[in-house]
Parts: structure tokens; C-alpha cells; sequence
């Protein structure tokens, strides 16, 4: 184990630049039609954020139905519709647009030291497509909604009610939006980085956004092409998924995965990129294995492509076909692995401060790693002929997406949000919030697993009492009542803190990434001056890695230079 | 590396241990009867895919929680405490990289080995064909000439069940089977199986297929062989007698029979499965060329050889035959018109 000092090279800053420009004076281009990063990365939260409490509200209605196994509730016209919702509204207008469009907007181009994107009126284009397609989304409940879930199987789909056109509509829409910032990031990735960050001295954070962009930029083309072509076969008769019209509804799902198995990655990759942040900085320790962890993410990027028919092993593919998928799938496991494997490893040794933000990242670690493995479970396709379409598959997608993706968006909440708007979070919420939320959810989403095993499928508004199936289900709804509940003091929390929060000052948790650099929240124009970087960002043993910082305000807590007396070894 | 390391690895050891055996003697972890042999491999995979995953989740959990704890700041340490500075360990990523990558190739060249136990299981000593449709499942027997509502097995024989669907998708999933296939409309997928077990099983919809999704089940009855036999002579008396597809309705109108219709609708609807060629030309079903004088066209209907109208009943009804399950106008989604299009196509290729 090596201790590696930082190397220095000869790389200048920026001269200032004397282009800078002035603030939009006037509300509506402040704060509307920015075309500021910062506040189109605001917007998508705001919006992302609205539309999980929508999403959210929708899951406790599936979780009150299945209080009782033959339920009245809710007709199954209206129950399919919510569970439809909910889903369609968790993965396009809550995960994508807040890892992507709100953290992605927000900190990327802070932590490479550019002063916006590439393509700010680009950006300004793709969020508002946003909530456009939340509302036509939503919209859907008003003329009789999808209810064929978030796949939209056809030919199901085919029958389903006019709001499934909305939905293509919608969904249609958020893709380009998709693709367009998925181009975006890369561009301003590769190109507008600032002088001296090489590509292995970037971020994590901005590596992930890396992969996942370009994930976003060529998988979702293909959910497109299968959008458009439900849209015309429902629209207009175009047979492409009916087979009594010589159409294949076969088609569909191989188009549907292709995009949605790099979706799961598209969700979770910035995730990951997060939790590289919010690690090494309350563990006061260069992150374990940078590039290894980098490697990872552009190795998941590329599998991701080439395992999207291991959602297919029971719709009759060849089984030779379906070989090179399960063992493509399970080497997703393997970059996987040495991520959870060196995120560990950064927690020893460490100076480890217990923020929310902190624990939400461990707990991220743990609820994630048993995802990751049930997820596994279901490569193996004989696991898979017996738990394919049933309750298994639900808890295991919960763990991985909520466990992963929403744990990783709350560490990041709590993580930027002094950085957003100068404020601090209230600690002593934020810890009851975690403790709240990662007890609830493990009681909420770890029955669904027994649950599918013993025979409940998916999707359905009634199912069989058997092997204890409606207690299992009441001790998931309720368990989920509180994790609503749990939800509420972060809303709390933000509501108070953005009025009454403490101010936070530059650097709040003593980080050494660029956006910590500058004044919270940050001028509209970043950097004044771009600054030079010398090394990544990690090195907390080392002075700064950075020439021609602005201002250095006063407000950084310097790091020790000299190494504290060495921790005995536990 | 202190001796409080080594003290957690070794309670974590003790834990996965315990975890293992938890998995290996309970004797059914999902809590679900064994009714047939393709349970038992698959039970075997779950539980080995139990024993390590429930080991490196007990690592990971363990070590962080004890990481967490153990290496806290201090509360009176200054903020800017740094901890250890280190960067990586070569030879620790090496070995976390290279035994998950053996134990991944383990695990998928025993998935390999037990989906051929599942999927290419020995015989068919009954082949038998299952219809959902929104919203229920209809079962086909050879020598039955009308879909039955409930299917019956007899316990110990080799099963062969096609699946399909005449509407939309569905899903044929029966938990103590652990096997699962969906019902595609336009194709066939297979479940083989052999039942060991007599009983009732539940068989789920697992494909949302519409509004009573939900309560789409039906029963699968594993019957002794003695009342498999009743059962299904019960029902071959109340209905028509079986062998010949005619018994089972009204003969066809086959004179207004078009060939190039029929040739056409050939392309889009048989050729998937049968070629032109001669009768042992298989695809998935015969090449039917020349079913009507082929020499090497076994007594495809009642010991004689097929007449047209023959051939319309097997297009409208069916036929299980010894080359496998030729499914009904019903599942092809073909109408009496298109009937009388086929047999004149393939009348038309006979002469040639």
C-alpha cells in the first residue's frame, strides 16, 4: 500500500477571462428560461423532486390495495393505471431526470471547471421538455391511463386505454431530452474541462456522468424507434407488434430492452459517481482504487449494452441464445464487485464523519450489494424460469433502484445542498431521516423477494393467500407508510434550511473537488478565472491540487499537511 | 491490519457458515412443494446462489458497519483529521477482481448444465398443448378433439407442454413445477417436466395481460396414472370420437379455394415451421411439399392417406402427432377462408 505523493506538473491557469457575461437581469431569464446550467440543474430537481411525491403518492396507493389480497380499493382499472404510473414516473420524470438533468447540470461543469455546458441553449431545450412530458404523462389519468406497466407489452398495450398514447407521447419526449443532454455532457466533458484535468485527474462523479451519457445518447434511440412504432400501430393500424397482422410482439421487447436494460444503468452510474464523492470526503482519504472505479463504470457502460435479453428468458428465445446473455449478465458483477470492494475499502482507515449524507452513502453500500446480488439470482436463468414476473423481481428492482439510485440521490442532496444554496440541512433531521427510511425500507421491499418465491406475480390487484402471503403484504404496506412518512422530513428539512439553515460558507465539509472551491451558492459565472489542476481531487494528505482559485475566501479548512500520528491498526 | 480485523472476519466467517447451513438443511427455502424433477436442479442452483450471496453479503455489511464504527473521528478531533492516506493495494484489487470472476464462471457453467436438465428433459411421453387467453387457460390433449378447462397429469411421465395464447401475452408459471414459459400469440414456447408428485398445483399468470390479470389462475392436477386414465376417458366419452380431426365439425368449404392467397398467407403463417420441401424436411413441423402422395408420408389421419378435407380439419382443430403439437386455427389466428386458401396452395404443390 502505497502512499502516493502528488504529482506536479507544469500547467498554467487560465488567464482571467475579460468575456465574462452579465446576469440576466430580468425574472423570466433568470429563473425561467435560464440558460444557466445551475439553474436548469435547480429546475430539474425541483420538477424531478415534485414528480417523486407524485410517483410516491401512486406507490402507497398500490401498497393500500394490497392490504388485503382480494382488495377493494381501488377498481383493477384504476389500480393498473397506478401501478403503471408509478413506475413509468419513477424511472423517466424522477431517477433519469434528477441524476442526470439536476446533479449532472448542476456539478458537473462546476467540478471540470467550466462555466457552463457546451450547448446551454440546448440544455435550456432539453429541460423543458421535461415537464412537458410530466404533465402529458400525467395527463394520461384524465382521458384513462396505461395499465399495461411501465413495458407496455403489446399486444396488451395494443387494448390499452388513449392515455397509453399519451404515454408513448411522453416518454418519446423525455428521450430526446435524454439523448440531447446525454450529447451535452459529452461534449462539454471532452472538451471544456479545465486546463491540467487530465482525464484520470476528473472526478468520479464527472465519470459517471461520462458513461452515462453516452449510454443516454445511443441506447435510448432505440426505445424512439419502438415508441414511434407503438404510437402508429395504435394510431393508425400499422401492424409492427400484432401477430394476427404479421406482426411481432416479439419485436418490441428486444427494441424496449435494448434501451431499458442501459436505463438501469443510465439510473444507477451517477449514483455510483455520488457516493465516489460523499465517501472519500467524510472519510477524509483519497477514494480506493480511482482507477479502477473509473474503469468500472465504462466497463458496466459497455456490458450494459450486450445483457438487455436477460429480461426475455421466458418469452422463448433459443436456448443457445439465451447462454451468452445470462453469462454477459453475470459479468456485470464482477465491475460491480470491485466498486462495492473499494468503496470498502475507502472506509478503512478512515476519519469517518457520520453526516446524512455519509450514512445514506453506506447505506447505499448496503442495500445496493443486496440487490447486486439478488440480481444475480435472476441471471441464472433456471432461478430466473421460477422468479421471472413475480414479487422477487419487484424487491429486487427496488433494492437496486431505490436502494441504489433514490439512497444515492438523497447522499446527494444532502451532499450539494449547501453547495445549491448555501444553507446547511439540519444534521439531527437528516439522521432520523436515514435511520426512518433505511429500516423502513428493508421492511417495505425484503418480504417482495419470499413473496414472488412462494407465487405472487406482478402487477396484479388480487392474488392467492397462500404461504402467508397477506401478512407479508401488510408488513410491506405499512413498513412503506412510514418510509412516506420518513420521505416528509427531508422535505422538511429542505423547506426550513432553505429559510432558516445555518450559512454554509464555500467548503462545508472540508472537500477538495473544484464546485468546493467557490463561493456557495456559486456565482453565475463559476470560475472567474479557470483554474489549473495538478492532480485528482482525493488527496487529502496533500495540499490542494489547484493553481489560480479565485478567491481562496478564507473559508477552507486547510488540510493537515503532515500525516496525523498513524491510527492504530483495528 | 489490528487484531479487532481479524476478530470481526472471524465472526463473519461464523455468520456465513450459519447462513450456509440455514440454506442447505431448511429443506425447501422458498417454501414451496417440489412437484416435479425440474425442481430439484433449480432448488439446488438457488440454494448455492444462497449460500455465497448471503456470504459476501454478510462480508460487505459486516466490514462496513465495523469500518463505520471503528474508524469514527473522534468527537474532539479537529474536523481536517485526515485518515490514512491510501491510494490502492494492487494485490487486494487483484484478488477481489479475480475470485468473484471464478465463482461467476462457476456459477454460469452450473446454471448451463442444470437449464440442459430443464430444458431438454428426457421424452415426451405426453405432449400436450396450453391456450391462455384473457382470461384463463384452456389445455389440449391428443385424441381429445375439444380444449378442456383443467389440466390433468399423471404423476411420473414425461411431460411436454406447448404454450400459447390467442389474444395477448401471458405467462404459464406453475411454483411447485419452478418452471415458467410466457403464452406468446403467433408462437410456441415449450415447458417439459416430469411430475413427481400428486396433487393440486396453482397455475399463475405472470404476464400482465389486461384488467383481470390478477386473477387469471388456474390448477394443475398431478394425478395417479389409474386416474389420469379415468379422467381422460371421462372425457373422450362426452365428447366426439377422437383420432380423425373430421369428427370434430362441419366440413369446410374448400372449392373456392384461392392458390396465391394461400401461397401467400403460407409465407406469413407456416412457413416459420414447415418448408415446401419433401415431408421429412422438418423445420419444426413436416415439409409438407407434397403431404397428399409424399411415399414417405406416414398414415397421417386414420390410417389412410389425407384427403383435402383431412388436411382442413388439422388446420382447424389441430393435430398431436408424433412430430410434435400442430396448433389450431384458433391459436394460428387463421379463419375457414384462409383454410380453403392453404389446401388448394398445397393441393397445387402436390401435383407438381
Amino acid at each position: 500500500m502505497a502512499v502516493v505523493s502528488t504529482t506536479t506538473t507544469t500547467v498554467a491557469p487560465h488567464a482571467v477571462l475579460d468575456h465574462i457575461h452579465p446576469e440576466p437581469t430580468s425574472f423570466v431569464r433568470r429563473y425561467i428560461f435560464s440558460i444557466d446550467h445551475k439553474v436548469i440543474g435547480i429546475q430539474y430537481m425541483i420538477t424531478g423532486l415534485l414528480f417523486f411525491v407524485l410517483a410516491g403518492l401512486l406507490a402507497e396507493l398500490i401498497r393500500i390495495q394490497l392490504l388485503h389480497n382480494d382488495a377493494r380499493f381501488m377498481s383493477p382499472e384504476v389500480y393498473n393505471g397506478v401501478y403503471t404510473m408509478h413506475g413509468s414516473a419513477m424511472v423517466w420524470m424522477v431517477i433519469i431526470p434528477l441524476v442526470t438533468g439536476g446533479f449532472g447540470n448542476f456539478v458537473m461543469p462546476l467540478q471540470i471547471g467550466a462555466r457552463d455546458v457546451a450547448f446551454p441553449w440546448l440544455n435550456l431545450a432539453s429541460f423543458w421538455m421535461f415537464p412537458i412530458a410530466g404533465v402529458l404523462l400525467f395527463g394520461a389519468f384524465l382521458v384513462g391511463a396505461p395499465d399495461a406497466g411501465w413495458t407496455e407489452y403489446p399486444p396488451v398495450s395494443l387494448q390499452g386505454p388513449v392515455g397509453t398514447n399519451y404515454w408513448c407521447v411522453a416518454i418519446f419526449l423525455i428521450g430526446i431530452s435524454s439523448t440531447l443532454t446525454g450529447i451535452n455532457f459529452i461534449v462539454t466533458i471532452l472538451k471544456m474541462r479545465a486546463p491540467g484535468m487530465t482525464l484520470t485527474r476528473m472526478p468520479l462523479f464527472v465519470w459517471a456522468q461520462l458513461s452515462t451519457a453516452a449510454l443516454s445518447m445511443i441506447a435510448t434511440t432505440a426505445l424512439a424507434a419502438a415508441l414511434l412504432a407503438l404510437f402508429l400501430e395504435r394510431v393508425f393500424g400499422i401492424p409492427f407488434y400484432d401477430p394476427t397482422k404479421g406482426g411481432s410482439p416479439i419485436l418490441w421487447q428486444h427494441m424496449f430492452w435494448f434501451y431499458s436494460h442501459p436505463a438501469v444503468y443510465i439510473m444507477i452510474l451517477p449514483a455510483f459517481g455520488i457516493i465516489s464523492e460523499v465517501l472519500p470526503t467524510f472519510a477524509r482519504k483519497p477514494i480506493f482504487g480511482y482507477k479502477m472505479i473509473a474503469f468500472s463504470s465504462v466497463a458496466i457502460a459497455l456490458v450494459g449494452f450486450m445483457v438487455w435479453a436477460h429480461h426475455m428468458f421466458t418469452s422463448g428465445l433459443a436456448p443457445w441464445l439465451q447462454l451468452p446473455f445470462m453469462i454477459l449478465t453475470m459479468i456485470v458483477a464482477i465491475p460491480t464487485g470491485i466498486k462495492i470492494f473499494s468503496w470498502m475499502a475507502t472506509l478503512w482507515g478512515g476519519s469517518i464523519e457520520l453526516t446524512p449524507a455519509m450514512l445514506f452513502a453506506i447505506g447505499f453500500l448496503i442495500t445496493f450489494t443486496f440487490g447486486g446480488i439478488t440480481g444475480v439470482f435472476l441471471a441464472a436463468i433456471p432461478v430466473d424460469l421460477h422468479a421471472h414476473g413475480t414479487y422477487f423481481v419487484v424487491g429486487h428492482f427496488h433494492y437496486v433502484l431505490y436502494g441504489g439510485s433514490v439512497f444515492g440521490i438523497f447522499a446527494g442532496l444532502y451532499y450539494w445542498w449547501p453547495k445549491i444554496t448555501g444553507r446547511m440541512m439540519n444534521e439531527r433531521v437528516g439522521l432520523w431521516h436515514f435511520w426512518l427510511t433505511f429500516i423502513s425500507f428493508n421492511c417495505t421491499f425484503l418480504p417482495m423477494h419470499w413473496l414472488g418465491l412462494q407465487g405472487m406475480p406482478r402487477r396484479v390487484a388480487t392474488y392467492l393467500d397462500s404461504h402467508d402471503a397477506v401478512f407479508w403484504n401488510q408488513v410491506a404496506s405499512i413498513s412503506s407508510f412510514v418510509l412516506a412518512a420518513s420521505t416528509l422530513l427531508l422535505f422538511g428539512n429542505m423547506a426550513w434550511s432553505f429559510y432558516k439553515g445555518k450559512r454554509a460558507g464555500a467548503n462545508p465539509w472540508g472537500a477538495r473537488t473544484l464546485e468546493w472551491m467557490i463561493s456557495s451558492p456559486p456565482p453565475y459565472y463559476n470560475y472567474k478565472r479557470v483554474p489549473a489542476v495538478l492532480a485528482t481531487p482525493y488527496d487529502f494528505g496533500n495540499p490542494l491540487p489547484y493553481i489560480g482559485l479565485d478567491s481562496p475566501e478564507g473559508t477552507l479548512p486547510t488540510p493537515q499537511l503532515t500525516a496525523p500520528p498513524a491510527p492504530a491498526p483495528r | 491490519m489490528g487484531p479487532g480485523f481479524w476478530l470481526i472476519t472471524a465472526i463473519l466467517a461464523l455468520l456465513s457458515v450459519g447462513a450456509a447451513a440455514f440454506w442447505i438443511i431448511v429443506p425447501l427455502p422458498m417454501g414451496v412443494e417440489q412437484a416435479a424433477d425440474t425442481a430439484v436442479p433449480t432448488d439446488i442452483l438457488f440454494k448455492v446462489l444462497a449460500v455465497i450471496g448471503s456470504a459476501l453479503f454478510i462480508y460487505v455489511f459486516g466490514y462496513i458497519v465495523y469500518f463505520a464504527i471503528v474508524f469514527r473521528r473522534p468527537k474532539n478531533a479537529p474536523a481536517n483529521t485526515i485518515g490514512v492516506q491510501i491510494h490502492d493495494a494492487p494485490v487486494l484489487e487483484f484478488w477481489w477482481t479475480v475470485i468473484p470472476a471464478v465463482i461467476v464462471l462457476g456459477l454460469a457453467i452450473a446454471s448451463v448444465q442444470l437449464l440442459n436438465k430443464i430444458y431438454y428433459t428426457a421424452g415426451d411421453v405426453l405432449t400436450m398443448e396450453a391456450i391462455g387467453y384473457q382470461f384463463g387457460f384452456q389445455f389440449r390433449y391428443p385424441k381429445l378433439a375439444n380444449p378442456v378447462s383443467e389440466m390433468h397429469i399423471p404423476v411420473d411421465t414425461p411431460v411436454t407442454v406447448h404454450v400459447t395464447a390467442r389474444d395477448v401475452i401471458h405467462g404459464f408459471w406453475i411454483p411447485e413445477i419452478r418452471v415458467k414459459q410466457d403464452m406468446v400469440p403467433g408462437l410456441i414456447n415449450t415447458v417439459r417436466f416430469t411430475p413427481t408428485k400428486i396433487g393440486v398445483y396453482p397455475i399463475i399468470c405472470t404476464s400482465y395481460c389486461g384488467i383481470a390479470h390478477g386473477g387469471m389462475h388456474s390448477a394443475v392436477h398431478i394425478d395417479s396414472q389409474q386416474d389420469f386414465a379415468k379422467w381422460f376417458a371421462a372425457q373422450q366419452g362426452g365428447t366426439a370420437a377422437a383420432g380423425g380431426g373430421s369428427a370434430a365439425g362441419a366440413a369446410i368449404a374448400l372449392s373456392a379455394g384461392s392458390v396465391s392467397a394461400g401461397q401467400a398467407l403460407f409465407g406469413q403463417k407456416c412457413s416459420a415451421c414447415h418448408s415446401v420441401g419433401p415431408f421429412t424436411q422438418k423445420i419444426v413441423g413436416p415439409g409438407l411439399g407434397h403431404i397428399f402422395d409424399d411415399p414417405d408420408h406416414p398414415k397421417l389421419v386414420n390410417g389412410t392417406a389425407p384427403s383435402p378435407q383431412d388436411i382442413a380439419m388439422i388446420l382447424k382443430n389441430g393435430y398431436q402427432g408424433d412430430l410434435g403439437v400442430m396448433p389450431s386455427s384458433q391459436v394460428n389466428q387463421i379463419s375457414n377462408t384462409d383454410i380453403a386458401n392453404l389446401v388448394a396452395y398445397l393441393v397445387s404443390l402436390s401435383k407438381k
